[in-house]
């Protein structure tokens, strides 16, 4: 090769690159990380892997009530919905552990309620018994609990102290147990409880920015049995 | 950049605003809507499940929605987040706030009861002295009325008595079931009128904006539609002094924005528009934005069993359907402990008794479901809360919401008259419950918090007189001649009914008023 013909090519090659970029878009997407972007793939057809609710494969950690007044629920939860026919109880459907998270996640007043009642239920065990209401017969306990027993109409609960506690609870033991799986899966037969089934709404465009953010925070809400005459009572959950 | 400005703003997408946007498109008016949600969307935000799939086996989200009892799990996603959207007010007289931000807004979930306000309502200071009557009656509403109840098509039967106007129905010609029969004729010596039921049956099972209403307006061509808009406030002319248009801001991003139009229409329901007008220091020259909210007080109610329901022997005959007693005080006779009155929704069927009307446990319990399964008779009240000048909503300055709009701070509370008015429905539900010869098994008299019947009205309300009044009888502000609010902020007295199709009506009349006042070019 002659000394010309030599640098001429020199020259091109060096020039090549730039010529062949000067062909390509002026903002050019970045090679992909790997043979294929990491987002591509999942689509209709993709089958959905099949999951189930924790419910009667693990348990749940008791973060709330202390061992004596979870004891007391436990007692509690087995006098007011035992297992009936073919349906679990309570226990089955293990509620005690499930109000220990709900109640443990919920407002001070309805966490007053439960503390409050639990304790009451003991002491009066104790005084009439000498004994705490986790170790009381059905006799006894029914003794402890029947007089405090109400009709009421939704979001009316009885204001009275105790009163209050007991009927509320039984509500609650009731509503968690029936909407169980363990329940579920036992079907109903005549007027016994089906559980809870209907449209879910996720959220819809759910703002993120505000779920993230220093947000002011509304009044407490009310309490539970207001004093005056003409209260109006509301339900804290 | 883009400069555009609408003929109309309409500020809000439920039962007011698709009233107004259907109306003044198919008028060739150009409209543009915001909404301050989404669009719901049922097969993308929705899945059919049962309660233990979800994280609280279907008690409400602790701690959440705390003011709204309706709320539970499945549905706690729909209502307006109280911490997002908060308001205060005093601990010692709650409000219950119920708001669904979603496009159509609180038309997507109602009751569907449709009943026109009668002239007991329209001139209750006629009859009773108390208040203000509102600028127009039942003969001025009636058409509009009529066209509403065609467009949702409200079942009812011409059974009415003057308090309670009958209307352009799909007739309900349903034999009472036996119950119910003996509950008329229990009924009797008590002077209470029992007439068949009135609902909106809709279309496809919906009775909405957003089936109703907006695809009418849709079809025009003449409506653009924006959703996520939170209006802040609205702008006015600075040199001619009226509104033209709003500033608002987007949900999700916070990119604050603004549009202009000649004409403003206020549809975000009663709470939220004049929360607007106040953030906006607008159309107020009268001091009484705000002023006057009312409701209807919700809760008090008698629950019964039909004895001859009982063990399994309830039937199709015997029981079943919905009857409406509409107020039957202070009509033709006079109460010594309330003014104005009540009505009781009355409901006979085959269906359990719920486990709270039985003072048992357990198996004991569960013996009783059994034998009163299928006998389950229940009354509800519905009865007017008083406008009363002291009872109103202002700007809580010290306090915003998730967009930086200063919220509202709400101070009402009943008063003897509602207490009474309550005491009274449940004695007399339940006399004439034991006189049909049902057992009672549950009553309350205490009302729900104001607000629980997601019917607030008022805080606008309608008048002649500009100083004793905000809006004139066309829903137009005094002050603003191109400012209109066609939603229940206009309501110079609640009444008993819910108001969703006096709402309507109102919203189609103001709405034509506005269109022939444009085209005459006096707006």
């Amino acid at each position: 090769m002659l000394r010309r013909d030599f640098v001429r090519a020199v020259v091109s090659v060096s020039f090549a690159p730039r010529s062949l970029l000067s062909q390509q878009p002026a903002n050019p997407a970045p090679p992909p990380p790997a043979p294929v972007p990491w987002t591509l793939g999942l689509n209709p057809k993709t089958p959905l892997p099949h999951t189930e609710v924790v419910d009667g494969i693990t348990e749940t950690e008791q973060r709330f009530f202390t061992p004596v007044e979870m004891a007391t629920l436990v007692r509690l939860c087995d006098v007011l919905l035992p297992p009936i026919g073919d349906k679990p109880g309570a226990l089955q459907a293990e509620t005690p552990l499930f109000l220990d998270f709900l109640i443990g996640s919920s407002p001070a007043a309805r966490k007053k309620v439960y503390t409050g009642g639990l304790n009451w239920l003991n002491s009066e065990s104790q005084k009439r018994y000498r004994q705490p209401f986790a170790k009381l017969d059905d006799t006894q306990a029914d003794a402890i609990l029947k007089p405090w027993l109400r009709t009421w109409m939704n979001d009316h609960p009885p204001p009275e102290p105790h009163a209050d506690f007991v009927n509320i609870a039984h509500d609650d033991i009731r509503t968690a147990t029936v909407n169980s799986k363990a329940w579920s899966e036992i079907p109903s037969a005549d007027a016994q409880a089906s559980t809870t089934a209907g449209l879910y709404w996720s959220p819809i465009e759910p703002d993120i920015y505000a779920e993230s953010s220093d947000r002011t925070r509304i009044p407490a809400h009310v309490i539970a049995a207001p004093k005056s005459a003409n209260a109006i009572p509301a339900y804290p959950r | 950049m883009t400069n555009e400005t609408f003929d109309v703003l309409i500020i809000g997408s439920g039962h007011a605003g698709g009233m107004a946007a259907k109306v003044l498109t198919e008028s060739g008016i150009r409209c543009l809507m915001l909404n301050a949600g989404p669009v719901a969307d049922v097969a993308r935000n929705a899945q059919h499940k049962p309660a233990y799939e979800l994280p609280y086996r279907g008690f409400k989200p602790p701690g959440r929605l705390e003011h709204v009892f309706q709320a539970n799990e499945f549905n706690a996603n729909v209502w307006v987040d109280e911490q997002e959207v908060p308001y205060t007010f005093d601990a010692a007289n709650p409000y219950n706030w119920v708001r669904v931000r979603l496009f159509g807004g609180r038309s997507l979930f109602w009751s569907r009861q449709s009943f026109r306000l009668s002239d007991y309502e329209f001139k209750g200071k006629a009859h009773d002295g108390f208040g203000e009557d509102w600028p127009i009656g039942h003969a001025d509403l009636a058409p509009y009325y009529s066209r509403v109840e065609d467009i949702f098509q409200v079942s009812g039967a011409m059974d009415g008595p003057p308090q309670m106007p009958d209307g352009n129905f799909v007739l309900d010609d349903e034999p009472w079931s036996q119950s119910m029969q003996r509950f008329i004729a229990a009924s009797k010596p008590f002077n209470m009128p029992v007439c068949k039921q009135r609902r909106a049956l809709g279309r496809d099972g919906l009775a909405s904006s957003v089936n109703l209403l907006l695809p009418d307006a849709e079809r025009t061509g003449k409506l653009t539609s924006i959703a996520n808009a939170v209006v802040r406030e609205l702008t006015v002319d600075k040199n001619t002094g009226q509104p033209n248009g709003c500033h608002f801001v987007d949900r999700l991003s916070r990119r604050e924005m603004h549009v202009k139009a000649r004409v403003v229409v206020l549809a975000a329901g009663t709470l939220e528009s004049t929360r607007l007008l106040l953030n906006s220091s607008v159309g107020n020259s009268s001091g009484l934005v705000g002023r006057y909210l009312m409701d209807q007080v919700y809760g008090p109610g008698v629950t019964c069993s039909v004895p001859e329901g009982r063990n399994g022997k309830a039937t199709k005959e015997l029981m079943g359907g919905g009857a409406i007693v509409p107020r039957f005080r202070n009509i033709t006779t006079k109460s010594t402990t309330f003014l104005r009155g009540y009505a009781l929704n009355v409901t006979s069927r085959i269906a359990p008794v719920d486990p709270r009307n039985f003072a048992a446990y357990g198996a004991k319990l569960q013996q009783k479901l059994q034998e009163y399964h299928g006998s389950s008779f229940h009354m509800t009240m519905m009865g007017e809360v008083l406008g009363r000048y002291e009872n109103h909503v202002r700007i809580n300055k010290g306090k915003v919401d998730a967009w930086g709009i200063p919220v509202l701070h709400v101070e009402t509370k009943y008063t003897e008259n509602e207490y009474n008015m309550a005491k009274d429905a449940v004695e007399v539900g339940s006399a004439v419950a034991e006189a049909a010869g049902f057992e009672v098994l549950s009553k309350n008299m205490v009302p729900n918090p104001p607000g629980y019947s997601i019917h607030e009205v008022g805080t606008c309300r309608m008048g002649d007189d500009p100083k004793r009044s905000v809006l004139n009888r066309w829903c137009q502000s005094h002050d603003h001649k191109n400012l209109f609010v066609v939603d229940g902020a206009s309501f110079t007295s609640a009444g008993w009914q819910n108001p969703t199709m006096t709402i309507l009506a109102l919203s189609m009349r103001a709405s034509e008023y506005l269109a022939g006042e444009m085209s005459k070019r006096n707006i």
